[in-house]
Order: C-alpha cells, then structure tokens, then sequence
C-alpha cells in the first residue's frame, strides 16, 4: 500500500533529514515510527502526505508515484489519507461537530451523509455528547479524539498520526492508542509517530525505528496489554 | 451546488468574522466610490449644460459685394450636403434692407442716402447639436472663412473654443481621479483580503491537509472581495443620493448660484449602475489577485 524505495531528504545541503529510507506497509497494517526528536519521523509523515517532497527516491501509495501528482491534483490523494497531529488542530470557532465535519464539506456531501458520517465518526471516539462544543470547552485528550473522529469522518484508507499523545497523560494515550487500534481493526492502515516506549510495548506492533534519518531497525516490540 | 453553498457561506462567514476590517473596508470603498460618483453627476451636469449652452451655435458669413448668385448657390449646395450642418439660410443684400428697416424704423432714413443696399449679402450656418462642440466645426468654420467669396464671418468661436477645452479638461481630470480612486480601492480590498487570509492561516491549512481543491480554498476569499466592492458601491450609491438631496437644503446659497448657470438634472439611474458594476469588479479583480498571491502553496 504504502513503498518507499531509496528516499532522501535534504533541508540544507551536506545534512539529510532521511536517508536511503526504503520499506513498505501493507494494507490493513499498524505501524509504529519511533526514534529521538529530530530522527526524521514527522518529515517520513510530510512526505506521505505531500507536505513535503523528497530530495530523491520514490514513494508510491496503491502503486501510484505520488512526485507524478500534479498539484492541481493533490487534493485527491490527501483525500484518501487522514492526519492527527500532536497539537490537534481543530479550528477553534467550529464546534466539534462542525470540525469533523470539515473533509465531508469540502468533498460537497450532501448535509444527510455529512450528518450520517459526522455522528459515526463521533460515536467511534465516544463524543457525540459533546458535538456542539467549541474545542476550547473540551479536554486535551477529548480534543485528540475529536481530531481523530475529523481524520477517519471520510473513511480514509490511511491513517497517520504524528506524536498523538505527545500533549496527553499516560491514561488519555493508552485510550487514544485503544482508538487508533479499532480504526486499524475496520481495515484502515495506521502509521503513529511516537517516541513513548512504554505505548509502544503496550500495543505490540511493527516498529520502525528512526536514527538521524536512517532506519535503524524495523520488527515487532512489547508484549500485549 | 452544496459546494457553491459552503463556499459562499464561506464568504459570509468571513466577512462577519472580521467585522472591523470590514466595517472599515467598506467605508473607504464607499467613500471613494463616492467621490467618484458625485465627479460622474457633475460631469454629466455639464455635458448638458455646455450642450444647452452651444447648440445654438450659428455663424453668418458676409459675402463680397462683387458674389455671383450661381457661387451662393454652390457654396449653400455644398454645405447643406455637410453633416455637421443643420441649416443654411441665405439673405440677399435687399433683404438684409428689409430686414434693417423692419428691425429700426427710427434709422430708416440712413438708408435713403444709398442708391443700393449697403448691406452685404449673407448666409447663416446653423449647426448640428450632436456636434455643437465637435472640434471639426471650428476647422469648418475656418474653412469657409478662407473662401475668396468671404468678406467676413460672425460667429462667438472664442466661447466656443473656451468651452471645448474646459470640457477637455474636465474628461481628463474625471479619467485621473477615475483610475486614482480605482487603484485606491483595489489596493484596500486586496490588502483586506490578505489580511483575512493571513487570519484564517490555519483553517487554510487544515483544509488544504482535508483535501480541499485550490478553488474551494479560494472561492471565498473572491467572493468577499466581491462582496465588499458590491456592498461599498452600494453604500456609495445611497450616499451619493443622500448629498444630492441635501446639497440644495444644506447650501442653499451656493446652490441657488449654481442653480442659476446650470439646470441640474435628477440623478440619472447610468450612474448607480455604473458605481454597483464598477465596485464588483474591483473587489472581484481585486480578491483574485490577492488570493492567487497569498494562497500560493511554497514549493518543498
């Protein structure tokens, strides 16, 4: 689903934020990327989703090179890619309902199917009861789940999540973890960026490990929770 | 449709969210329209008042005493075949006589004293209204005054010629100001608009990272620089109406002066059109340029 072959990365000339990263994930998988600050796990993400685009290398996503996208099309690739990210990003004057619903809007669903899809996505995550609050009036840890109600709404076919419990406690991670364990079940490949060791030995998957933007180590870790 | 829907709801939302840049927006854009609009109405003022004023526009032109009738013939053949003529009429020596004797009987007897009339014969030119002010009708005047049958001409040609270059000044000064308030108010609503965009940076960005087409992201923001040119046009429209209406109540001296020079005529409804067209188009221009600008994505 998601190869990586031969991929660079270069900010500043003579320093690479990755280096010959070459694997690939499977449909339906969850993966762990993990290293220290700085090893290159949030650019691996960018470049999944086109934030970024590699130095040199290829990454082709459903067999497809994704540098051959133009811009004018990006659109359709993110589409099929839903994001959280460490400090949530909800929009702070929409309600929770209003932000999940944001990649239905966009997509010109009809209001029926944005409602329909807004209240599972919602129902997934535990927060129906809390729809129309404004992020600001909700927990950090109710904020993430509402940004991961907002990634799964369109029923993406990826999931990436850079750091996702970075801002939350132990409990609030382990629930968040939980949740992104349930959407992977439903058939959506998951990718979390995560430094936390203990998580990750609590949720025994494939881990690929990061060292100053080379891969280090890619096998299973941790045993079960 | 449920996109065009979000998209102008967008619009709105954006405009209500940055009320006081807005509100402020608005103001200029109405007050330069404004301006613009009560330059239109006098312009337009005086285009009646210099037509009114020289449509009568005639000259006479004194024949020598030697012409030929079949040379007055000619000359009328040919000029009433002119189209920025209207009228030629003839009068012969004998009837300018008559016409002296008619108009001062009291110095009638002066005539006794001549064998002939000693009045030359004379034709007036009247000229088209259309082209009262046309600059080929001095060069037509000029013209016939050069012909070797001509003794001499009559004609006001000094307030004639004074009148076209006021004119001239008047439609230079009007297309300045013009393109003077456009660029103001260009620059207003592109500057509004980069604002808003640069205050919705992340909602840009989280719809950029949702999949939102370019178009859906920038829409809106053309949208509300054509709402605010629409809206600002309008305001200036209404205000236009409110100083014309004030104008005689509040200066009733000044107006009762001018009032006496020229017949102002009701506000013509060309230039209501004119401000809401011309304001639309500004914001629309205006946004598009701003949004192409500021919501181009960098290159990685």
């Amino acid at each position: 689903m998601i190869e990586f072959y031969h991929i660079y990365k270069q900010y500043v000339s003579d320093q690479y934020a990755l280096c010959d990263i070459s694997f690939s994930v499977q449909k339906g998988e969850f993966i762990f990327l993990t290293g220290a600050s700085g090893a290159g796990k949030t650019t691996l993400l960018k470049l999944i989703f086109k934030e970024e685009l590699p130095s040199r290398g290829q990454i082709l996503i459903d067999s497809l090179n994704i540098n051959l996208i133009p811009h004018k099309l990006l659109y359709q690739l993110r589409r099929s890619i839903g994001i959280v990210f460490q400090d949530f990003r909800l929009l702070e004057n929409r309600t929770v309902y209003e932000n999940v619903a944001i990649p239905l809007v966009v997509r010109g669903e009809k209001r029926a199917i944005i409602d329909k899809k807004v209240m599972n996505a919602l129902s997934l995550v535990g927060l129906t009861h809390r729809r129309n609050y404004v992020p600001t009036h909700i927990s950090g840890g109710e904020q993430q789940r509402v940004a991961i109600a907002r990634a799964i709404a369109a029923n993406p076919k990826i999931i990436l999540a850079d750091e996702p419990t970075g801002n939350l406690d132990t409990e609030l991670s382990i629930e968040i973890f939980r949740l992104l364990e349930r959407i992977n079940a439903n058939g959506i490949t998951v990718l979390v960026a995560t430094h936390d060791n203990h998580l990750m030995e609590l949720f025994p998957k494939r881990v690929l490990k990061l060292e100053k933007g080379r891969i280090v180590s890619d096998g299973k870790i941790g045993g079960g929770h | 449709m449920n996109l065009l829907k979000a998209t102008f709801g967008n619009a709105v939302q954006n405009i209500v969210r940055n009320k006081l840049v807005n509100f402020l927006c608005f103001g200029i854009i109405a007050f330069t329209l404004l301006i613009f609009g009560i330059f239109n109405y006098i312009t337009y003022n005086l285009e009646a008042f210099t037509q009114g004023f020289s449509k009568n526009i005639k000259a006479i032109f004194y024949f020598q005493d030697d012409i030929r009738q079949d040379e007055v013939e000619l000359l009328i053949a040919r000029l009433r075949e002119n189209l920025l003529i209207k009228e030629v009429a003839f009068t012969s020596k004998n009837q300018a006589e008559v016409d002296f004797s008619r108009q001062f009987p009291e110095l009638k007897y002066i005539l006794s004293e001549f064998k002939n009339s000693p009045f030359p014969a004379s034709i007036e030119v009247e000229f088209n209204q259309e082209y009262s002010m046309d600059t080929k009708i001095i060069s037509l005047i000029e013209d016939i005054e050069k012909l070797d049958i001509v003794e001499s001409k009559q004609v006001n040609i000094d307030w004639a010629q004074k009148i076209i270059v006021f004119k001239r000044f008047i439609s230079v000064m009007g297309l300045f100001l013009s393109l003077i308030l456009i660029f103001v108010s260009s620059f207003i609503i592109f500057n509004v608009i980069k604002i808003s965009i640069f205050y919705r940076k992340d909602e840009i960005n989280v719809l950029r990272l949702v999949g939102a087409t370019d178009w859906y992201i920038k829409f809106p923001f053309v949208i509300e620089g054509a709402f605010l040119g629409f809206f600002g046009s309008l305001m200036a429209g209404g205000l236009l109406f409110i100083t014309l209406k004030l104008f005689p109540l509040y200066a009733t001296f000044v107006f009762n002066i001018v009032k006496g020079l020229i017949n102002f005529k009701t506000i013509p409804g060309g230039i209501f059109i004119k401000l809401i067209v011309l304001g639309t188009a500004i914001g629309l221009f205006s946004s598009f340029i701003s949004a192409r600008q500021f919501l181009k994505i960098p290159k990685n």
